[in-house]
């Protein structure tokens, strides 16, 4: 498969907030025998199950099965908004499976980057002040904050929308400001469940474009799950997902 | 820690400000409730001196102070109210906020602002408004006796101190329970 070396990730875009984790060697996402289980009334659903796969930096990985396969179960548990009943994840070099929920807060914080189906936008925040969201409250310098902010919507396109509230953009503008949002922490890892379900054909072809290009251009691993085949046609690496285990591609 | 509650604050305050026409509402009800906790605390010397002359000074006396309880206890279900209104409304922002490892005492702090200047700003209105109402209610022959400037102010005082205590323990509760609930539940919800 082709893929663009990732750049280095620090000084994204020039931008005066440089990432200080130095760039990694292994993979960003480790997953290791994972298992998910929910009790639903007396019967046990296999949710995940035992499921194993890696990712590399700057790979774009597409999770791809019809709905009820898993995938979404398997990016909540990436993203420790769910945890597995068994099996390991590992993000950036971390195990996860002995975390408390607040450490794990502090992993989402620095290293992954989220990207809706329904974009999850905030109605009463402009464009701009909905991408500086996640570092609203942290003790960093708000012009830095707001010029990086500019530069990630004006990299995704919308540097005419800054100021604009999410009811007056496109759905595709949505989404784009929601990737933005994804990246202004600088991630290295970029969980996108199905980004494009909710968009007409050229605003999705745009997205996974966009998609496509961050994995090149900063180094991110976005692992997306779809069941569009036309988002599978330019991951690099597609995992194929049935019944809660995988069928092809780990 | 102070810096991001600082900053929670600070969000809290511009997202209440934003969100202000959904607020009318609470806003008028704690306005209402504070406006008669003024009227009641600024009139009652004077009526319980009426009653006094009447030979009922104690009974009355005891009514005017369970017309201000029950006027209290209204303003804080209507503030309690509101505040699981809004926590329902900005679920999917909570998920957000959890999603992307935002602390839950920031979470908590940003919330809370909301209910706090409802009441705050309701109580204020209703108060200044009461303390009019009360400094003229012997003017226009409302009260035979002179209301005292001073019961007028504790009457402000109070409804003000209560009208925000009681905004904060009504509402203590439902946010708590939100900056809780793990995020999938809070964006599943939205």
């Amino acid at each position: 498969m082709d893929m663009t070396a990732p750049a280095p990730p620090v000084g994204l875009l020039g931008s005066p907030l440089p990432r200080v984790d130095p760039p990694m060697d292994g993979p960003i996402v480790a997953v290791d025998s994972v298992w998910k289980l929910f009790a639903m009334g007396e019967e046990v659903v296999h949710a995940v199950v035992d499921v194993s796969f890696t990712s590399d930096p700057g790979e774009f990985l597409c999770l791809m099965g019809p709905s009820g396969s898993g995938k979404s179960t398997v990016l909540h548990l990436l993203g420790g908004l769910d945890r597995p009943t068994k099996g390991d994840i590992s993000i950036a070099g971390t195990s996860t499976a002995k975390l408390t929920e607040s450490q794990f807060s502090s992993l989402r914080r620095s290293t992954i980057g989220f990207i809706f189906q329904s974009y999850n936008l905030i109605p009463f925040l402009s464009a701009v002040e909905n991408v500086e969201l996640p570092l609203t409250f942290e003790a960093v310098d708000r012009q830095s904050v707001r010029q990086r902010a500019v530069e990630l919507l004006e990299l995704v396109g919308l540097g005419h929308r800054l100021h604009h509230r999410p009811s007056r953009m496109s759905g595709g503008e949505q989404q784009r400001t929601a990737i933005a949002r994804a990246l202004i922490g600088s991630p290295r890892l970029i969980l996108a469940d199905e980004p494009t379900a909710n968009l007409d054909h050229k605003s999705g072809t745009t997205i996974i474009e966009l998609l496509h290009d961050l994995c090149g251009r900063l180094g991110v691993g976005v692992v997306a799950s779809t069941h569009d085949p036309k988002v599978a046609e330019r991951a690099h690496r597609v995992v194929r997902m049935a019944d809660g285990r995988i069928v092809d591609g780990d | 820690m102070i810096h991001s509650l600082y900053r929670a604050v600070a969000y809290g305050a511009m997202a209440a400000w934003r969100r202000r026409r959904l607020l009318t509402l609470p806003v008028i009800t704690v306005a209402t409730g504070a406006f008669l906790v003024v009227l009641v605390v600024a009139l009652m010397p004077a009526v319980r001196r009426q009653g006094e002359a009447l030979g009922s000074g104690d009974s009355v006396g005891r009514a005017t102070l369970a017309i201000a309880v029950v006027v209290l206890l209204v303003g804080a279900f209507e503030v309690a109210i509101a505040a699981t209104r809004s926590i329902n409304q900005r679920s999917a922002e909570i998920g957000v906020l959890s999603t992307f490892g935002v602390p839950p005492r920031c979470t908590l702090g940003a919330l809370l602002v909301e209910p706090v200047a409802t009441a705050a700003a309701g109580a204020v209105i209703g108060a200044i408004v009461g303390g009019l109402f009360g400094l003229g209610a012997p003017a226009v022959g409302m009260i035979d006796d002179s209301v005292q400037a001073g019961d007028v102010v504790v009457g402000i005082i109070l409804a003000v101190g209560v009208s925000v205590v009681a905004a904060i323990a009504a509402s203590a509760v439902p946010t708590v329970r939100a900056v809780r609930r793990p995020p999938l539940a809070s964006l599943s919800s939205s």
